[in-house]
């Protein structure tokens, strides 16, 4: 639904990237390896999180 | 034990930290590592009381997101078991962020202001109080203050012979660090013996490193390299000397008890 707060795995925050992961490697075209890279995400337990996560408040909301 | 251990950081940030301790025991290692994980307390959400939550998550999700929010502790001025109230009250169109809890002390604040908590959509709300109360790891992994915090061996890398120079060469994979015992070898001209170099640095292949040559790998005993990462509650320095401190205090205790 939301981007977890921290990774499954490790307990890495990984939810303060998320914005921005979003807009530059989902909604823009940059290279989402690279964009992780410059956020510091580094372990792969880290980057999955962000890189298989699908927002699902907006397909929600309407049956509040 | 009587003798000091040696410490030497290789890489050294607030958040993360690599640094080699020698003279120590694998007991004593493991010992820092799991006081690291489990006995250094964090301040972390524990209770909270909804006044008004109409998103489209439920009142426990969004608890379980609160708690996980790493929150600033500074161990000098608080005790085990203190709580800190802290307060969010986000409107509709927009995101709730951890940066928009408010907290009823200055010492105690989100480490992260960036952290999405919960979406709102136009007309919904999100009020609540909530408690975070400092506790350590051992009751619940919210309250870690370390992030994978991990050791292993200080590696010596010898050179022992020629690679056969008609066959490709395998990767000779390698991870953490290595103390330079062949410098003449390295490819790296600027090597020297006895430097502590991390694997990283040639894409953790020993074959890029030593090129063409036969190498073997041994365990430098007593010499430990800590990878240490904090979530934003403290330094890692401080991760690492309140750790270290515990093991001491629970030392003394059990001497003194034990003692006729």
């Amino acid at each position: 639904m939301m981007i977890p707060v921290r990774c499954f795995t490790c307990g890495n925050v990984v939810g303060e990237h998320w914005d921005e992961f979003k807009s530059r490697a989902r909604e823009g075209d940059e290279d989402p390896a690279a964009v992780l890279d410059e956020l510091g995400v580094e372990r792969h337990c880290c980057r999955r999180m962000m890189v298989a996560h699908k927002d699902l408040v907006d397909v929600v909301a309407p049956y509040q | 034990m009587a003798e000091d251990f040696e410490v030497e950081f290789i890489e050294r940030e607030d958040r993360k930290a690599r640094f080699l301790v020698r003279g120590m025991t694998p007991a004593v290692a493991n010992g820092i590592r799991r006081a690291m994980v489990a006995d250094v307390p964090t301040f972390s959400v524990d209770t909270v009381r909804f006044v008004e939550n109409s998103s489209v998550m439920f009142d426990e999700m969004i608890g379980l997101r609160l708690g996980l929010v790493p929150l600033t502790t500074p161990l000098d001025d608080f005790e085990e078991g203190d709580v800190v109230t802290l307060a969010l009250d986000v409107e509709g169109p927009a995101t709730a962020y951890s940066g928009d809890i408010e907290s009823s002390d200055e010492l105690v604040q989100p480490a992260e202001l960036n952290v999405p908590i919960i979406e709102l959509k136009e007309g919904q709300r999100l009020q609540l109080e909530a408690d975070a109360v400092l506790g350590s790891g051992k009751a619940h992994a919210k309250h870690q203050g370390g992030v994978a915090v991990g050791y292993r061996h200080l590696h010596r890398v010898e050179v022992v012979g020629d690679a056969n120079e008609f066959e490709e060469q395998e990767p000779n994979i390698l991870r953490g660090v290595i103390e330079e015992a062949a410098a003449e070898h390295a490819a790296d001209e600027s090597a020297e013996d006895g430097a502590l170099v991390p694997t990283s640095e040639f894409d953790n292949d020993l074959t890029k490193r030593y090129p063409g040559k036969d190498v073997e790998v041994h365990d430098v005993p007593g010499a430990f390299v800590f990878h240490v990462e904090t979530d934003g509650s403290f330094t890692v320095e401080e991760l690492v000397r309140r750790a270290v401190e515990s093991i001491s205090d629970r030392a003394a205790e059990l001497e003194e008890k034990v003692a006729i």
